[in-house]
């Protein structure tokens, strides 16, 4: 199954955040607890890490951009092997939990 | 071709504009120092002065105490001694604490000696509501546009914030900065090259043919809200950001009300004595009559409760409404 990790709205009154730094790359397995990626808001680090177990396929956004509250930044799927779709607009929501630092 | 090596822009938040325009200036003129709660070590209350601390030392970035007349008092008299202090004052609604030195001392040496005594330092303050209360919420730059000596300015946007800044820090002050608690959250696009923006100019965000909406601040993006479900009712909204408040850019706005021969003053502070009938009058003073219409703040102190707050304010359903009005349709 797919999953995407969508920009979780963390901070009240933030729209945008910047990517930081990820923390692991495509083809990487995850665990429940794994540090994903920190996020930046205007005034705090958000650390995402993992509710669920998977591998980490494709990062959609790099460290730097910037991405509205809800759009995906990264597909995962629960194997390695399964093929991508062309549009991750149907995935299912990655289950994550988040830390504002 | 251009150069592609060096972008034009660069997106960023509210406060790393500020940051960048403060960075700039502290490099230029070693004159330049700031003063202020948490601007040290913390990076600013906004985190607005973060890495500045690390950058130029304890010397140029001095942490004080709760002491805001103090602060703005020796502020004052910094700059009469040749510095070019930029104090910073958490809260809006705090800066009354230094009226007397800022505007008594500050504002009329100038005047008072004749010249020989100026008082470059800009007061960088923060306005406006976010839950916290009536005496944390407050919008009262209209109390100081009418002062003699005194510039009065507020960026809506990071290029603003960045671009006003530097003008700021290099103006005949003394110069009251004002940014707002909900801006900081909104990035934009800030020219990488050192671009300073003037004071007395405005800038037109949205044309429009039917009426013009002018406005400063976080109020700025409630007015666009209201110019898109105004298109959507046939109505055509001009935008204009006033930018500088004192001085007023008011060919621009004269030229605007010109073409569409009505105007919508908006803003978060009391409509009474506010920003709004300034702009109003002198818009007379120069074109005659047209219909107006002010929006501002319900005549009551900003509650923190979360249902009186919004209650209070001004949003773009109010403008609109306002602009229903005014124009008859």
């Amino acid at each position: 199954m797919i999953y995407q990790l969508t920009v979780p709205a963390a901070v009240p009154g933030v729209e945008e955040i910047r990517i930081l730094e990820w923390h692991k790359e495509p083809g990487a397995a995850i665990e429940t607890g794994d540090l994903i990626v920190e996020l930046e808001t205007h005034k705090a680090v958000i650390e995402v890490r993992a509710g669920q177990a998977g591998v980490l396929r494709q990062v959609l956004a790099q460290a730097g951009d910037w991405r509205t509250i809800g759009l995906p930044v990264a597909l995962f799927s629960s194997d390695a092997s399964e093929e991508l779709p062309s549009d991750a607009a149907g995935a299912s929501a990655m289950l994550v939990e988040f830390e504002v630092t | 071709m251009s150069d592609n090596s060096i972008p034009i822009v660069k997106r960023m938040f509210f406060r790393e504009a500020i940051a960048k325009a403060v960075r700039e200036e502290m490099t230029a003129n070693p004159r330049v120092f700031i003063m202020g709660q948490d601007v040290g070590a913390f990076g600013g209350s906004y985190r607005e002065f973060d890495g500045l601390f690390a950058e130029f030392g304890a010397e140029r970035v001095r942490d004080t105490p709760v002491a805001e007349a103090a602060t703005i008092g020796i502020g004052v008299g910094a700059a009469a001694a040749g510095y070019r202090p930029l104090v910073s004052i958490t809260y809006m609604d705090f800066m009354m604490l230094g009226f007397d030195a800022l505007i008594n001392y500050g504002a009329k040496s100038r005047y008072k000696t004749g010249g020989q005594l100026t008082s470059p330092v800009v007061v960088k303050t923060t306005a406006g509501a976010l839950g916290q209360g009536v005496a944390h919420s407050q919008c009262i730059e209209s109390w100081l546009m009418s002062v003699p000596g005194l510039k009065v300015v507020a960026p809506s946007t990071p290029a603003d914030a960045y671009g006003l800044m530097k003008t700021a820090l290099r103006a005949e002050g003394p110069v009251v900065y004002i940014d707002h608690k909900r801006l900081f959250p909104i990035p934009g696009d800030v020219p990488m090259e050192e671009t300073a923006i003037p004071f007395g100019q405005a800038v037109v965000h949205r044309a429009g043919l039917d009426v013009t909406i002018t406005s400063h601040s976080f109020m700025v993006r409630v007015a666009m809200e209201a110019a898109k479900k105004l298109e959507e009712a046939g109505i055509s909204s001009e935008v204009i950001d006033l930018r500088s408040l004192a001085p007023l850019d008011m060919e621009t706005v004269a030229a605007s009300v010109g073409r569409t021969g009505f105007l919508v003053t908006l803003e978060e502070g009391q409509t009474t004595c506010g920003v709004g009938v300034e702009v109003a009058a002198q818009l007379y003073e120069r074109i005659g009559a047209r219909p107006w219409a002010r929006v501002g703040a319900l005549r009551a102190p900003v509650s923190s409760n979360p249902v009186l707050e919004p209650a209070c304010l001004p949003d773009a359903a109010r403008v609109v409404q306002a602009v229903h009005r005014l124009l008859g349709r």
